[in-house]
């Protein structure tokens, strides 16, 4: 959620994060909130390209440009979400009370043994769902994640000793274990808007403008042959001003077909995930947290941490397995 | 040049190229060459289709933590080897 800012701003190391972390649990959160507006603004300051994409994401929704209020506000609202983690993650008392609505539908699949897969997107906190389950055994997913991106993040802002911690794309022991997990009734969260450099995406018509989506999420969710629900936790404002999460599923589609029509599911499941993310874009604008212009396809995005061992463009480490090493090639375009 | 593969070798290289979608006759694939990467090119959703069939048609399990993964799924002649051996 985080990779905006802290994966292009390489210098933020996992000690002063740490060290950010214990600070803001003693101080606690009202404290917190405080000082994480200089802190936002210095990011709106220095975040140029992180502000001319979200004004094309303004754009794209209302037609108009955003003031820059507006943008300080959703940059602050951002900022919310990754002090939040900390919290949630350490289940703190000052940690926002999260609500959960359309879970009936997934609770139906698991009663009858039936795992399901819930892909996720840059909206609302996907950590904060993560994080939610810590305490709330009933949302508790394995999470399957591109790379070893946020892992660094996932370290310094939780506690050492997660015991969710997160899949590779690229793994293809992991994916097993993934399809094994379903198969025992586990849910599995993935992300299906995010597109790493040299990845076979596909152009969905979002927000009245084509975008690129990535296939291998959906590609994935159909091999592993479970139903697939849209899932985030939008950070909302109650009646009263106090602020909650509100984790939100919604159902997708069932399990993929196998054979011919398989194809045909998954482009059917893509336009079925715009669609709910779009809705969703509408219902908490300031939730959308891709800080890059969504809409070109040559922007640059948030990548892989730029570490000597893993330098800028170079394709993503990807596996959790090390008997297994290997990294995704370039998958040949099967829709 | 591409080597010889056996009677079983081809059923399955049938069977990959069936469930994978892949635009490739079953015998050009080279028997030991690596299925993954510079080889035919897979990736980790390709292994995980290749699993699911395998369990599906010989009714073999191919579990994550089987010790001899990393062999396994190196090449066409492995994966017909361990599936042989294991539907016996």
């Amino acid at each position: 959620m985080a990779r905006a800012w802290f994966e292009r701003r390489e210098q933020v190391s996992t000690g002063v994060l740490r060290r950010a972390r214990g600070l803001v649990l003693w101080m606690g959160r009202r404290p917190a909130l405080i000082f994480l507006w200089p802190i936002t603004l210095y990011f709106y300051v220095v975040s140029r390209d992180a502000r001319r994409g979200l004004a094309r994401f303004y754009e794209r929704l209302s037609g108009t440009k955003p003031s820059s209020a507006r943008l300080v506000r959703h940059f602050y609202v951002f900022a919310q979400t990754i002090l939040d983690r900390v919290y949630l993650l350490a289940q703190h008392p000052d940690a926002p009370r999260c609500e959960i609505r359309g879970f009936e539908q997934v609770t139906e699949c698991l009663r009858r043994g039936q795992g399901c897969v819930l892909l996720g997107a840059h909206i609302g906190s996907f950590e904060a769902a993560r994080a939610a389950a810590l305490s709330r055994p009933e949302l508790r997913m394995q999470v399957i994640m591109h790379t070893e991106i946020s892992r660094n993040l996932d370290a310094a802002l939780g506690p050492s000793d997660r015991p969710d911690a997160a899949v590779a794309l690229g793994s293809p022991l992991g994916l097993l274990r993934i399809k094994e997990l379903l198969d025992k009734g586990g849910l599995v969260g993935m992300m299906g808007d995010r597109v790493l450099a040299a990845e076979t995406t596909r152009s969905v018509s979002f927000l009245g403008a084509h975008a690129e989506f990535p296939v291998r999420p959906f590609r994935l969710a159909a091999a592993l042959q479970a139903p697939v629900f849209f899932f985030a936790a939008l950070y909302k404002a109650a009646g009263d001003g106090s602020r909650y999460y509100e984790v939100v599923f919604e159902e997708l589609g069932p399990a993929a077909p196998s054979g011919r029509e398989r194809s045909f599911w998954v482009q059917d499941l893509g336009e079925r995930y715009t669609a709910a993310l779009q809705n969703y874009c509408r219902i908490a604008p300031d939730n959308w947290f891709n800080f890059y212009d969504f809409w070109d396809a040559s922007a640059s995005r948030p990548g892989p941490l730029s570490r000597p061992d893993n330098p800028p463009g170079a394709r993503p480490r990807a596996s959790l397995d090390p008997t297994f090493l290997t990294t995704d090639p370039p998958a040949h375009d099967k829709l | 040049m591409t080597k010889q593969q056996t009677a079983f070798e081809y059923e399955i290289a049938q069977l990959l190229v069936s469930s994978l979608n892949l635009a490739l006759d079953p015998s050009a694939i080279d028997p030991e060459a690596p299925l993954f990467r510079e080889g035919l090119g897979l990736d980790s959703i390709d292994m995980l289709e290749i699993a699911l069939a395998m369990s599906q048609h010989y009714g073999i399990q191919l579990r994550s933590d089987d010790p001899e993964n990393a062999t396994i799924f190196a090449s066409l002649r492995s994966l017909s080897t361990a599936v042989a051996a294991r539907r016996a």
